[in-house]
């Protein structure tokens, strides 16, 4: 998928960081990350819990936790420079601009009020106007969402509603004000499959209809495979590849991306086969670090991978990794793994 | 051992081979439900007819609300059921006695963070199952449990550790060292990977892998992650609203799903292939509300290839060499309309 995508990004990242000052030490949540997103395009982050792919939606956000602190060369949404902006102005935008959808769509409604409530509050908050206009709009949306009977919907309390409807009540909230950024944080890992087809489709169908920018977190794989234009895979709070998803999983060249490939129960793979298994676990980025990451669970490394910086090697077409493998040793299959406990 | 008669009608023939272990025979399970003013019956299992054979990795795979679970937990001994009979060990679960019970069968369950004894070593959890049942003196059952977290996988430098210090992993290592310790013969996997990283979930379903080889276990493996039933299942059986609605060889039932909900099941497993796009949505509707299942065929509302018969009459069991099958469409005594959806 060569990037069809004209114009300036909505959305561009460099350098961003986040670190946050725990009992251990200091945390790096998140180093030196460059991202950017085009209307219309789908960025994945894609990686394992703690490797700050949640962190880094929030930071895109200036979200943050109280005690983390955001560094960046650049932060712009549609051209503009979030760096400097306080609270007031972010929160004018959050909602408006910016639409975000997390998880767990039970606690991401509040159950003491109706939806038709949560709904045009947003509306209401950021373009004032009369409830009847925010009541059209929100049902609109909520037909536009998949859902049968808006209006009596709206009357309902989130717990009245299944986890799909659910999460496609959280989609509409966000699509409220008409946002140029989407952020969903592991929109379908709460729900079924047959549920989570169901909603991804929706995501790839909006986004086309509103133009949206779209970062999506998510663990899975088959996730990306299947609705990403772009995927930046993390580990240890960095970005270790990045480049289309074609690219990336025609030939993934980082040792951690080929690994958590190699973990995925493929269809269609012989049962006598063993699953791929990335020995260890993600270890806490706490502390100053030199060299890679995830030199201590990759079956690759070398002495040089604990020293200085490992930069990232272009291979053209916008797909790089970070790893002092040159590409036709990181494309040569590793040996087998064998099987590591302590996990 | 008295056994229970239970008269099965033709045996399906697919895959394994060992005699049965669990029996269910017509199994339902009902929970009443204050709803409102009014109480009423939640059929969370209904007529389930099922062998767990010796020697066999038995997949249940079903969304939420099939009653996988509950099955399982029939399946285990800790629930009755409200209708029908389970079999375990060719006797029910009452008669078997709590002790007898666990030594033929252990769980490893979803939640290795609440799974566990928190106040608790290691140590002491997986060893509690051998003081329990009064196996072996001190030194043995230390020397026991040393080698059994050993060969889970674990440091035996965290055989004095508790729970909270170790990781998602770690702790279902720890929970299958507790339910191997006795040797049961049977281990009833309730999602235990749903809850880990994919990497540790490889792991860990590569120990299953081994461990069912090594120890000669049977498995009854319930699950929502069909690739992660394909890597291990010998049979499949699918539940949709308390039902099971099709059973056979796993090989069969994945290349070749025969009701309508196994293939949209299938339909909707995102392999990592961004050749593929994504799938059209395939079904319509909502699951339906479990304390007002429809009429007919329970699935008929969803059902790409319904008929109307399927909204009036409840589709028979059919045993046939491959397994099970409930669907008016694999009945050859219903004459179904053309299949358009096909």
């Amino acid at each position: 998928m060569s990037a069809p995508w004209q114009g300036p990004p909505v959305l561009e990242a460099e350098g961003l960081s986040v670190t946050l000052d725990v009992p251990a030490g200091r945390l790096h949540a998140v180093s030196d990350i460059d991202l950017a997103v085009h209307a219309g395009e789908t960025l994945c982050l894609v990686g394992e819990s703690g490797c700050g792919k949640s962190m880094t939606a929030l930071a895109l956000m200036k979200l943050l936790p109280r005690r983390g602190k955001l560094a960046a060369r650049r932060l712009t949404l549609e051209g503009r420079d979030l760096l400097p902006l306080g609270e007031r102005a972010m929160n004018a935008l959050r909602g408006e601009r910016i639409g975000l959808i997390s998880q767990d769509p039970m606690t991401a409604l509040n159950p003491v009020y109706t939806i038709g409530n949560q709904l045009e509050e947003i509306h209401r908050r950021h373009r004032g106007g009369s409830r009847a206009a925010a009541r059209e709009r929100a049902e609109y949306l909520l037909s536009r969402v998949g859902i049968a009977s808006p209006g009596m919907r709206l009357g309902q309390y989130p717990h009245q509603l299944s986890g799909g409807l659910r999460q496609r009540m959280l989609i509409a909230a966000a699509l409220m004000c008409g946002p140029a950024l989407l952020i969903a944080d592991e929109p379908t890992t709460a729900l079924d499959v047959t549920v989570q087809a169901e909603i991804l489709r929706l995501f790839a169908d909006l986004q086309r209809e509103f133009r949206l920018a779209l970062v999506l977190i998510t663990h899975d794989l088959g996730v990306v495979a299947r609705i990403g234009h772009q995927v930046a895979v993390m580990y240890g709070g960095r970005v270790v590849e990045t480049g289309t998803v074609a690219e990336v999983f025609r030939a993934p060249h980082h040792p951690y991306t080929r690994g958590l490939m190699d973990c995925i129960p493929a269809p269609g793979a012989r049962r006598e086969a063993r699953l791929g298994a990335i020995p260890g676990i993600v270890e806490p980025a706490i502390g100053e670090r030199a060299g890679c990451g995830f030199r201590n669970r990759c079956v690759r490394a070398q002495p040089d991978c604990g020293v200085g910086d490992i930069h990232f090697r272009p291979l053209g077409t916008g797909h790089a990794y970070r790893c002092l493998l040159p590409p036709d040793a990181a494309l040569a299959r590793p040996r087998p793994v064998a099987e590591v406990p302590a996990s | 051992m008295s056994a229970v008669v239970i008269d099965r009608g033709p045996a399906p023939a697919a895959a394994a081979t060992g005699e049965p272990l669990i029996q269910l025979e017509g199994v339902g399970k009902s929970f009443a439900v204050q709803r409102g003013s009014d109480a009423r019956m939640l059929r969370a299992v209904d007529g389930v007819s099922l062998d767990l054979r010796r020697g066999e990795v038995l997949a249940i795979v079903g969304e939420s609300g099939s009653g996988k679970t509950t099955l399982g937990r029939m399946m285990l001994g800790l629930m009755a059921p409200s209708a029908g009979q389970v079999a375990i060990g060719g006797r029910p679960p009452a008669a078997l006695g709590k002790r007898a019970l666990a030594r033929l069968v252990q769980p490893i369950f979803q939640d290795p963070y609440s799974s566990l004894n928190a106040r608790k070593t290691v140590g002491d959890i997986v060893g509690l199952p051998l003081r329990i049942h009064g196996l072996g003196s001190h030194a043995e059952r230390r020397k026991k449990v040393a080698a059994m977290i050993e060969r889970v996988g674990l440091p035996t430098a965290l055989i004095h550790a508790f729970p909270s210090q170790l990781s998602g992993g770690q702790r279902q290592r720890v929970a299958i060292a507790r339910a191997l310790i006795t040797q049961p013969e049977i281990v009833v996997c309730d999602e235990p990977t749903s809850a880990l990283d994919v990497s540790v979930q490889a792991q860990i379903l590569n120990l299953l892998k081994d461990l069912r080889d090594e120890f000669d276990l049977t498995y009854l493996f319930i699950s929502h992650n069909l690739g992660v039933v394909e890597f291990l299942a010998d049979r499949i059986g699918v539940m949709y609203l308390g039902r099971l609605v099709e059973l056979g060889a796993a090989a069969e039932v994945l290349a070749r799903p025969r009701h309508p909900y196994t293939r949209a099941l299938l339909g909707s497993v995102l392999t990592p292939d961004p050749a593929l796009g994504l799938p059209e949505a395939p079904l319509r509707g909502q699951f339906p509300d479990p304390l007002d299942p429809p009429p007919g065929c329970a699935f008929h509302p969803r059902c790409p290839v319904a008929f109307d018969r399927c909204a009036e009459i409840a589709p028979r069991t059919l045993h046939d060499a491959a397994g099970l099958i409930e669907c008016h469409r694999h009945d050859a005594a219903v004459a179904a309309p053309p299949d358009a959806a096909r």
